[in-house]
């Protein structure tokens, strides 16, 4: 089990894109997933997954269809759109930016100042 | 492009609650099923997987809400059940409902009604395209202007000066020709008011209509068209020997011709002058003068002569007389100073071109003023202040409703104290609680607003009514549209905050222990005093309104009694109009003069005589007054008041004669010019002498330096208007004068019925020409009483708002005292058992009610002399600071005050002492 870390609100929203991105999912599948794709090192907290999944609906930026589950139940699946998209471009752009700023920061050594 | 889709999802998801609960709570199972079956997977059996998904899941309905929280779902939710939970209490209470609904309907439909009318009295404009572009041309008359011959009204500046918007006709077309800034001018006239009115005679039937002239580009210059037929155009403007046709308004259309096309090409006779009808104005369009009401038709402007003669008969080449209104554009990016100081030299050079201007005469100064609501809308200022006192008060009636109801909303709020702090012991913020208080209350203010409307939109015409007379209606009806309703909103919501907001702020301040615990009774302190607050301020409101009511009953009062200095009961009045086309002077002095023998020897008819200008009905003339054999003073020249009148007049009047002799047999057409003057006038310039003997003479362009004799000297009468003290008149014959053209109101003495007297009167007329109709029949009663009609108006609206504040202060006031006995019941209980008698704690409450009716007259008293003030000039034989109207007022008020708490204090002083006691 991965630890639970506290995310902020804007980075559960860029997660959850980019796992919707790889293909359409219901809720409990983008848990899955994203804990899949962190390698088990990352769980989502379960109270705040539709709270977000709502929001990003609300905003536009992914869209849902009901469906049928493998278990022949029935779902409702999120995907991404055109605009949630450029969200998630967008959004890992500056991520990497502000990621590389702060490391580069953090590798000055007193020499540099 | 986000915010569009919030919105689209935010509206998608409350038209359909239901189906977000079905799908969320799919949602929700499902992902529990999975999680339980991922976790029976990896070995944890059925019925532990089952507690550990839902416990790790987390509360569903938490969830839920999470859900709807950023959905924005949740403000929506929290209105809707604030105003179910609303509408539940006010149910539970229908009597305080009714209560308040009525006195909110009441205030805010009294406050929409006075609305309607100030906003066509001072917003509305014009209905044609642009208005805010067209500008009046005006200026200012003084003594010493070169102007001396008006046709048309002039109306008093701040200066004491006249602003003036009648111009010569050879002036307008010096103007229109030499004019660049304000594009095409155009001019106009109405033959609206009073004598100026016109004869139609449709299909062999006569009655009177309005006009106005135009010029051939006004139709243009409006940017309007017509819906049948055509404008009047340029073309009829140059046609030789003017051009008879005429367009005709909506309403004439509708009046006369039931719609029907076939009044294009139609001739009627106006003045008895035939006109061919040659289209139809547009509903909306109402002329150039008047906002509310349209002329029933246009003519051409060339068309004066015949239609209108004045002076010498053609307007259209005299210089003398300025008459004619002036309109243009002033087009947008075009600078109005520039604009108006190049007009200004423009109208100079027109003057100098078109007249002889003597050294000490200055020409006339111009100026431009908005022309959107047209000349007489901006001029007549008769109903500006009227309109802003009138919604004064109704806002105090409003505001008195208002206070009514904060204090009932107090009062309730102490009876909820439990309920509140238990809300707010389980975790509610205070805003949350104010929030659905002041939701309740907003409730209400829509509640009593809708109400408010209704009433507003029965009662729009209630105003107008009191203010019209039978035969000159004052069609001063305002729109009802949705700037009405965007008023009436505007001021539930303000009143709904105004008496929620305080209640709604007290109620949560209570100690959440205290509320819990039975008996808060150590909190009554603070709450009574704002109870009592308010109720004093009721009080001071309800005085002021009474002595407003007061001033205006009595000045009512005072003017029905004023003395007139002649016998107004028992005179029938009609006027005659003969037109020039038929009966040219000095015909037309022969015709009215056969009438009135006709006349005379009708039975039922005492006596009968005409005059030039009827009296109190705020028309005057006046004239030249030289007398002979004095120093001609320096300044402006001498005038006086005149009147034409007939042979009987003062015995008619019966305005006694004191020196000399009044007209009779002697006088003629052709024996020399005899003259009556009043008292005022011998006072005036006859000091000391007998004015008998005397003659004087007058300059006028009419007619030539006529010298006329005095004969006598009658007692004063008022003229033109009741309040204005008798000026110096003079009263000439009409027959030895050398024209009647604008027609004679006829004065007739009798004592039997007036319906049959007025039939065979219209007989008579008949017998004499067939094309004569009566206008504008009434008796001087009638007359005086149309004079009034401002102070009937106020005293009625003054008297009936005075009567509702006292009942909604009587209501307070019994509120916050019965409010008071309620709490104080043990404290009572206590007092008696420990031998106080019932008589001692009547007098302990009554003195309570005292006091608070006391403070409250004392300040509406204070803000009466203050306010008041500004009433002075309306009334009429007192003063704003009269003393026995603000007696009586306050006297009124507070027993009315006692007689209220007159019964919460008779229930204290009936407490029985055990049963006191153990209440709680």
């Amino acid at each position: 089990m991965g630890k639970q870390i506290d995310l902020l609100q804007g980075t559960l929203d860029m997660l959850i894109l980019k796992a919707v991105s790889l293909g359409p999912l219901h809720g409990y599948g983008v848990l899955l997933r994203i804990q899949q794709i962190s390698g088990e090192q990352l769980e989502i907290q379960q109270g705040s997954l539709y709270p977000a999944l709502y929001r990003l609906e609300h905003q536009g930026l992914i869209a849902s269809e009901w469906g049928e589950s493998d278990n022949k139940r029935k779902a409702k699946f999120y995907s991404l759109t055109a605009a949630g998209r450029r969200q998630l471009h967008s959004e890992t752009e500056k991520w990497n930016r502000m990621a590389a700023l702060i490391a580069s920061i953090l590798r000055t050594t007193s020499e540099e100042v | 492009m986000k915010l569009f889709a919030r919105l689209r999802s935010w509206f998608r998801w409350i038209v359909k609650p239901r189906q977000l609960e079905n799908e969320m709570e799919t949602e929700v199972r499902f992902h529990i099923e999975s999680y339980t079956a991922d976790l029976v997977c990896k070995g944890v059996p059925q019925p532990e997987a089952m507690r550990r998904a839902r416990i790790d899941f987390g509360g569903i309905e938490s969830h839920k809400d999470a859900i709807r929280a950023s959905l924005g779902l949740r403000l929506w939710g929290e209105l809707c059940t604030d105003v179910r939970y609303g509408a539940r209490m006010l149910r539970r209470t229908p009597g305080f409902t009714a209560i308040a609904v009525a006195s909110l309907a009441l205030g805010i439909g009294a406050n929409t009604a006075v609305f309607t009318l100030a906003k066509a009295a001072l917003f509305d404009t014009l209905s044609v395209s642009h208005p805010d572009q067209l500008r009046l041309l005006a200026w200012t008359q003084d003594d010493k202007s070169v102007v001396s011959s008006m046709w048309g009204d002039v109306y008093p500046d701040s200066k004491g000066h006249y602003l003036a918007a009648g111009f010569s006709y050879p002036v307008y077309q010096q103007l229109r020709r030499a004019n660049h800034q304000l594009g095409d001018l155009f001019a106009f006239r109405d033959l609206a008011g009073g004598r100026d009115r016109l004869v139609a005679t449709v299909d062999g039937q006569a009655e009177t209509v309005t006009g106005e002239l135009v010029s051939g580009n006004y139709f243009q210059g409006f940017g309007v068209g017509t819906i049948l037929g055509r404008p009047i155009e340029p073309a009829d403007d140059i046609a030789a020997g003017g051009s008879p046709v005429a367009v005709i308004s909506d309403t004439f259309w509708a009046r006369r011709f039931g719609r029907s096309e076939s009044a294009i090409g139609k001739t009627i006779k106006i003045n008895l002058v035939p006109i061919t009808i040659v289209g139809v104005a547009p509903r909306g369009f109402t002329g150039a003068s008047h906002i509310e009401v349209s002329p029933d038709v246009f003519l051409p402007l060339p068309m004066q002569p015949v239609i209108a003669p004045k002076g010498n008969g053609s307007l259209l080449n005299d210089s003398e007389i300025w008459w004619v209104q002036v309109m243009g554009r002033l087009q947008p990016g075009i600078e109005e100073k520039s604009a108006q100081a190049s007009l200004a030299v423009t109208l100079d050079q027109a003057v100098r071109a078109t007249m002889v201007v003597p050294k000490d005469r200055t020409l006339p100064p111009l100026t431009l003023i908005p022309g959107d609501r047209g000349w007489l809308n901006y001029a007549d200022r008769q109903l500006q202040q009227p309109s802003s006192i009138l919604l004064a008060l109704t806002g105090l009636v409003l505001l008195l409703a208002c206070a009514n109801i904060a204090n009932l909303l107090l009062a309730r709020s102490v009876s909820r104290e439990r309920e509140i702090s238990v809300r707010l012991a389980l975790g509610a913020g205070r805003a949350r609680i104010v929030r659905q208080m002041l939701t309740e209350s907003l409730l209400l203010s829509m509640l009593g607003g809708t109400a408010g409307l209704a009433v507003g939109y029965l009662g729009r015409n209630a105003i107008p009514q009191l203010l019209a007379s039978k035969w000159d209606a004052v069609p001063v009806t305002g729109r009802f549209d949705w700037s009405t309703f965007a008023f009436t909103l505007i001021l539930s919501l303000i009143s709904g905050f105004l008496f929620g907001v305080g209640p709604a702020w007290q109620a949560t301040r209570s100690a959440i222990n205290a509320g819990l615990k039975e008996g808060a009774a150590t909190h009554t302190r603070q709450r009574g005093y704002a109870g009592k607050a308010l109720v004093v301020f009721q009080v001071s409101l309800c005085m002021l309104l009474l002595v407003g009511a007061g001033l205006f009953v009595r000045t009512l009062v005072n003017l029905n009694a004023a003395d007139t200095g002649f016998q107004q009961k028992g005179l029938l009045l009609f006027a005659i109009a003969p037109p020039t086309v038929r009966y040219p002077a000095p015909k037309n002095v022969e015709v009215l003069h056969e009438i009135e023998a006709t006349i005379a020897a009708l039975p039922g008819v005492e006596s009968i005589t005409l005059s030039e200008e009827p009296l109190l009905a705020q028309t005057a003339s006046n004239d030249d007054f030289f007398p002979d054999g004095q120093p001609r003073k320096p300044g402006p020249p001498q005038t006086a008041m005149s009147n034409s009148v007939g042979q009987t007049f003062f015995a008619t009047m019966r305005i006694p004669l004191l020196y000399g002799r009044a007209f009779d047999f002697r006088d003629t057409p052709t024996s020399p010019n005899v003259a009556v003057i009043n008292q005022a006038l011998a006072r005036k310039e006859f000091v000391g002498t007998n004015p008998v003997g005397k003659t004087f003479h007058t300059e006028h362009t009419e007619e030539l330096d006529d010298r006329y004799e005095i004969i006598g000297v009658c007692a004063d009468a008022k003229y033109a208007d009741l309040r204005d003290d008798p000026p110096p008149t003079f009263y000439v014959l009409y027959q030895q004068q050398k024209d009647a053209r604008h027609g004679m109101t006829f004065e007739v003495r009798t004592s039997g019925d007036h319906g049959t007297l007025i039939g065979s009167i219209r007989a008579a007329v008949q017998s004499v020409d067939r094309d004569l109709p009566l206008i504008d029949v009434r008796t001087q009663t009638e007359q005086i009483k149309a004079s009034m009609a401002p102070e009937r108006l106020f005293a009625a609206v003054t008297s009936g708002f005075g009567g509702l504040a006292l009942i909604l202060a009587m209501i307070g006031v019994y509120g916050i005292m019965a409010h008071a006995v309620g709490r104080r019941v043990n404290e009572i209980g206590i007092r008696l058992a420990l031998g106080a008698q019932a008589s001692q704690v009547l007098r302990m409450v009554l003195g309570e009610t005292a006091w608070l009716a006391g403070i409250g007259v004392a300040i509406g008293l204070a803000a009466s002399l203050l306010l008041t003030q500004s009433l002075a000039a309306m009334l009429f034989g007192l003063k704003p600071t009269d003393p026995s109207t603000l007696a009586g007022a306050a006297l009124l008020l507070f027993a009315i005050a006692m007689l209220a708490g007159w019964g919460p204090a008779n229930r204290a002083s009936l407490i029985q002492p055990m049963e006191a006691l153990r209440h709680e």
